[in-house]
């Protein structure tokens, strides 16, 4: 009873406000910028694995193939990628946000990209400052590019801020011309802003926000007690079927992404994966903690395949398992279903939980290196192990462990549900439905 | 008839496409069935006739059904475990009831 009243409270209060934040324009153009930009993101990861990748034989070949400067190919791909990562989602947010809104979303791209080359210092010999175009401008960059969007959209509003073109005059042309005015504001409040800042501060906004804002942020998130409540928060959206991950999304990848990069351009100058600062990153929960999903259901997977009769649940079993390799699992989710199910409301909860206490604790005692690469989130469990500590087999030991204390952690409670399943009258209607699903 | 299907990254929607696909031909009903993300929907507004929500993003059904009640198209939430099984059948009958 006292179960079914806290579902009930749940679905009624906690749902529809999870709902919203998932569904809110400015987070929602956030997450589809950041998710715009991963290509890239991976490419340039990719690119300082291999040039930072572990064996001997392979370093020598490369010497001994492509001559000393072969990294050259591997660090300027990096230069075009993640070091420039801020610029990127600036682009990417504004066109999706201005794409929310039907507004012209080159446009807005274009001129949010030159506010925030607007914000950002100049180096002594003129040149840009990677230091702030990758990760470490990140939060400028994402107010900048919501703001100078919002600014663009307002303002493209007034018929009188467009410039007339004669009749004849090409869509397209006419389009860049009514952007014309509102860029010019925008790009001059934007100086304006940057003058005033240097004025009284002595330092740029990105110097100024970065020290105040992100860096103190960036320690919070990297302790234990943020990392297990981004997975307290995760699995409880997911266990009301809420896509979890990408309404935690924006928070994630902004706070996140930083320090992965930090990681990454350390390992690449050489620091070895140990010596790096950062523990929790996105890399972290996707290879140690999630694997198979949401919810390690990799390893009830498993643990239906050891343990469980009923055919029900070893349809389904069979049916995510593919998915399942590359880490998606819906079809666990709904079909099992895990989904309000209050059999697997505390496996489902405890279990990352212990997974990222055990994961956390391995990589700070140092049996494990730290996280030094992104990976396309569905690169299968093993492999991202081997590859997320860049090139250590010590990273998959800590997933093979993982996955059996979360499997020995599913047992008892598929077994619990697998027998209340068989005594269930209703059984019959899983049993029909199964036979359609297998086409039997 | 167009269907549409939304979800966040289409991976586990494509599979529940397949089998709808598979279904549809069985059941000799002429049907496109497609996977969206959110974003890509409005450029297809014009030619769907239903738009089905994957139930892990069903908080999106009031902004969709916002835009698509213009065009007088249905939208509905995928039943949970008709989509956890992929049941093609199902789901596509779920279509044709709401184009009704």
């Amino acid at each position: 009873m006292n179960q079914n009243k806290f579902m009930h409270f749940m679905e009624e209060k906690f749902m529809p406000i999870a709902g919203k934040i998932g569904s809110l324009r400015h987070l929602v153009a956030i997450r589809d910028g950041f998710v715009g930009i991963m290509p890239l993101i991976i490419i340039g990861s990719l690119a300082v694995l291999i040039n930072n990748f572990p064996w001997d034989g392979f370093q020598n070949f490369m010497v001994m193939v492509f001559g000393e400067s072969w990294k050259m190919v591997g660090d300027s791909v990096w230069n075009g990628s993640f070091a420039i990562l801020s610029l990127l989602v600036t682009a990417s947010i504004a066109y999706k946000l201005a794409e929310s809104y039907e507004a012209d979303g080159i446009s807005a791209a274009l001129i949010a990209v030159g506010a925030l080359v607007v914000l950002t210092p100049v180096t002594d010999d003129f040149g840009l400052s990677f230091t702030w175009l990758g990760a470490q401008g990140l939060f400028v960059a994402v107010v900048t590019s919501i703001i100078s969007t919002e600014v663009f959209r307002i303002l493209g509003k007034y018929e009188k801020l467009r410039i007339k073109m004669p009749e004849g005059v090409p869509e397209g042309v006419t389009k860049s011309f009514n952007a014309l005015l509102p860029a010019a504001l925008i790009l001059f409040a934007a100086g304006l802003v940057n003058t005033l800042i240097t004025l009284f501060f002595g330092q740029s906004i990105h110097e100024l926000v970065f020290s105040v804002i992100q860096e103190p942020l960036q320690g919070l998130s990297n302790t234990l007690g943020s990392a297990l409540l981004f997975a307290f928060l995760n699995q409880l959206l997911w266990f009301f079927g809420l896509h979890g991950t990408n309404i935690l999304g924006p928070i994630m990848e902004s706070i996140y992404l930083p320090l992965i990069e930090e990681n990454q351009s350390l390992f690449a100058a050489g620091t070895s994966a140990f010596d790096v600062p950062y523990i929790v990153t996105k890399p972290f929960f996707d290879a140690y903690v999630f694997m198979g999903g949401s919810g390690t259901t990799l390893a009830l997977i498993f643990a239906i395949f050891l343990v469980v009769k009923s055919r029900h649940y070893r349809t389904v079993g069979k049916l995510s398992s593919a998915p399942g390799i590359f880490n998606i699992n819906e079809p666990m989710l709904f079909g099992l279903p895990v989904v309000l199910n209050p059999v697997m409301l505390v496996p489902f909860i405890l279990i990352p939980f212990v997974l990222t206490i055990v994961a956390y604790s391995a990589i700070s005692v140092g049996f494990v290196p730290k996280t030094v690469a992104i990976l396309p989130w569905t690169t299968p469990p093993i492999l991202s192990g081997y590859l997320v500590t860049g090139g250590s087999w010590s990273g998959v030991v800590l997933q093979l462990i993982n996955l059996s204390i979360a499997t020995a952690m599913y047992i008892p409670f598929i077994m619990a549900a697998d027998r209340s399943l068989m005594k269930n009258t209703d059984s019959e209607d899983f049993i029909q439905e199964e036979r359609k699903v297998s086409g039997q | 008839m167009k269907i549409a299907l939304v979800c966040s990254a289409g991976m586990s929607t494509s599979m529940l496409v397949k089998n709808m696909r598979q279904a549809a031909e069985q059941k000799g009903i002429e049907a496109e069935i497609d996977a969206y993300a959110e974003g890509e929907l409005n450029q297809h507004m014009e030619e769907l006739e239903v738009i089905l929500i994957g139930p892990q993003v069903r908080y999106l059904k009031q902004r969709i059904s916002g835009k698509a009640d213009s065009y007088n198209i249905p939208v509905d939430v995928i039943d949970n475990m008709a989509y956890g099984t992929m049941n093609g059948d199902k789901v596509l009958q779920q279509a044709l009831n709401l184009t009704s």
